[in-house]
């Protein structure tokens, strides 16, 4: 899928600008604080419906201006698609190839693109809730099933928390017992998808790591439970029976402590370069590409679950890599999917790419330039 | 600053006490019941006062109603053998539309809850207990919500009623019928798919 033009009208500072897009690589070139995460953020609302930074739409419409306009024309498998998004004061306004539409979930998905932001990198180097925020989000998108199970989960895992607190005057009068029955059957459903996720994972983050870095160091990743004896490869069944056990092993801990030490809501994600566990021993340049290849990770899974590749934005991303894996990141990624880029200096790039669009951004204007 | 009057203001904080009831609404209503005939206002507040002093709860099924024991538990048409346990009065009512279950019922007046501080000494739990140990009892229909504390619940009263030997059951879910299957959500239409019967 491509996107082939956007039009930005009173979105955060730019007036009215327009982006003409090439099927391969888009550089957004400018200093910081042009509009060039802008123009991505943009493309994201439309396919997402949600911005990365924003909460409320009034931070997306430009000063002074009571509503703001995104379009954007994309060609898919599926045809051809012209996306207005209008955002004000009632609220939003969606059109798509010219119709209305009534509700945004209906609305959203209609492009796909993969932001990589500079947030991203605390998948690599930020608390193991960042990166069971990650799974929940990625697998939710994906399997509704999973959202259902992980809310259940949590609604069980609060109450039995509450009865812990509260109630230790009288530990067994069964009201437990029927929380922690709940917890093991929805939990056993949420590992299992986290771990049949992270096997797909595995294979397309590993390969995109060893093309970005050519191959330097090896990247591997696993689940690690905080339940005793969940292994990949269980069955449901299996992995109910070993959290129904943690919780009777850890019940006297977690009475005392007043919550409950194991199950999904404690586990994470383990990420290793050639055996080691990445933050002991990682540079800021391997963390990126650690970082990278788990989102972009995203594009291989759309490709296979839509049967074609979405439009990849990378914001900001190329200053923290050297030259290699900026070449490899943005050469390997081209061949197959629609880039674009922001930068603040093309550096070697511009030398490395045969074929690109160069877009220079300043202050709110968008000019396109020859290489 | 001007305020409302007294009793204008009294009325507003009442009304704000019911659920899904703001400042804004409660005015509204207020001003409304200002508006009111006399005759409707007194019979109003006579509907709310006969509410709570002309009820009470059946002895049997602790449903609330007019007399104990209650017009369903005295229905001599009914069968005595099948309890259906629900968490709230308005789920008999639910559960009555059906025109298809005669058996008798037996009202929790909620689910345990640690989050709202409700255990299973706060609902009728005991007397369930009680009254199946007491009368020759078949089956006891477990039709308490779908949710974390619903499942709770009905777990906890199974295990408790496991002793006597009586047939539990409990409610299923699934599509709501005469709909199309593409209205369903996914996670209903998944679990209808889980729980699929041969042809």
């Amino acid at each position: 899928m491509d996107i082939r033009r956007v039009e930005l009208h009173d979105f955060r500072n730019y007036a009215a600008a327009a982006l003409e897009l090439s099927p391969g690589v888009n550089v957004l070139v400018g200093e910081n604080g042009q509009g060039k995460t802008n123009a991505l953020e943009a493309m994201l609302l439309i396919a997402v419906g949600k911005s990365h930074r924003a909460h409320r739409d009034r931070d997306l419409i430009r000063w002074e201006k009571d509503r703001a306009r995104i379009l954007l024309e994309a060609s898919t498998r599926y045809g051809d698609r012209r996306l207005t998004l209008e955002l004000g004061p009632e609220g939003r306004r969606a059109f798509a190839n010219g119709v209305q539409v009534g509700r945004m979930t209906e609305f959203v998905g209609q492009v796909q693109v993969v932001l990589f932001a500079p947030e991203d990198l605390d998948l690599v180097k930020g608390s193991p809730r960042v990166r069971r925020r990650f799974l929940d989000t990625e697998l939710g998108q994906m399997e509704p099933l999973y959202l259902h199970h992980l809310s259940l989960y949590n609604r069980a895992l609060l109450q039995r928390n509450r009865w812990l607190k509260s109630s230790g005057l009288s530990p067994d009068d069964g009201v437990l017992a029927t929380f922690d029955e709940q917890i093991a059957f929805h939990g056993a459903h949420v590992i299992h998808r986290r771990l049949r996720f992270l096997a797909r994972l595995r294979a397309y983050a590993a390969r995109i790591y060893s093309d970005i870095a050519s191959g330097r160091e090896q990247f591997a990743l696993s689940y690690r439970s905080s339940v005793l004896g969940v292994e990949e490869g269980m069955t449901v069944e299996q992995i109910e029976g070993a959290v129904q056990r943690a919780l009777e092993r850890n019940r006297a801990q977690d009475l005392r402590f007043g919550t409950t030490s194991a199950g999904p809501h404690r586990d994470d994600i383990l990420l290793f370069l050639d055996g080691r566990e990445v933050h002991t021993a990682a540079s800021q340049g391997q963390q990126r590409t650690i970082a990278l290849s788990l989102r972009l990770a995203e594009i291989d899974f759309m490709h296979e679950e839509l049967g074609e590749y979405p439009v990849l934005l990378l914001d900001d991303v190329l200053s923290e890599l050297d030259d290699l894996r900026q070449r490899n990141l943005v050469l390997g990624m081209s061949r197959k999917v629609q880039t674009v880029i922001t930068t603040t200096s093309l550096n070697r790039l511009g030398q490395e790419l045969d074929d690109f669009r160069l877009f220079r951004v300043c202050s709110g204007i968008i000019a396109e330039e020859r290489v | 600053m001007y305020g409302y009057p007294e009793p204008v203001a009294r009325a507003i904080e009442h009304f704000m006490k019911l659920p899904g009831v703001g400042p804004k609404t409660a005015a509204r209503l207020a001003f409304h019941v200002l508006e009111m005939s006399e005759a409707d206002v007194k019979a109003f507040a006579k509907a709310l006062i006969d509410l709570k002093t002309g009820l009470t709860e059946c002895a049997v099924c602790c449903n609330i109603t007019e007399a104990s024991p209650c017009a369903i538990c005295r229905d001599p048409r009914r069968d005595r053998r099948i309890i259906c346990v629900v968490q709230e009065p308005r789920d008999v009512i639910a559960m009555e539309r059906t025109r298809e279950y005669h058996g008798l019922y037996h009202v929790l007046h909620g689910a345990i809850s640690p989050m709202e501080g409700v255990g299973p000494q706060d609902i009728r739990i005991r007397e369930l207990v009680t009254r199946v140990g007491e009368n020759e009892i078949d089956e006891v229909i477990l039709a308490t919500n779908p949710n974390v504390e619903g499942e709770a619940t009905a777990m906890y009263i199974s295990r408790l009623l496991k002793p006597f030997q009586i047939k539990l059951t409990r409610i299923a879910h699934g599509l709501p019928v005469g709909g199309d299957l593409e209205y369903a959500d996914e996670v209903t239409l998944a679990k209808a798919l889980e729980g699929r019967r041969a042809l």
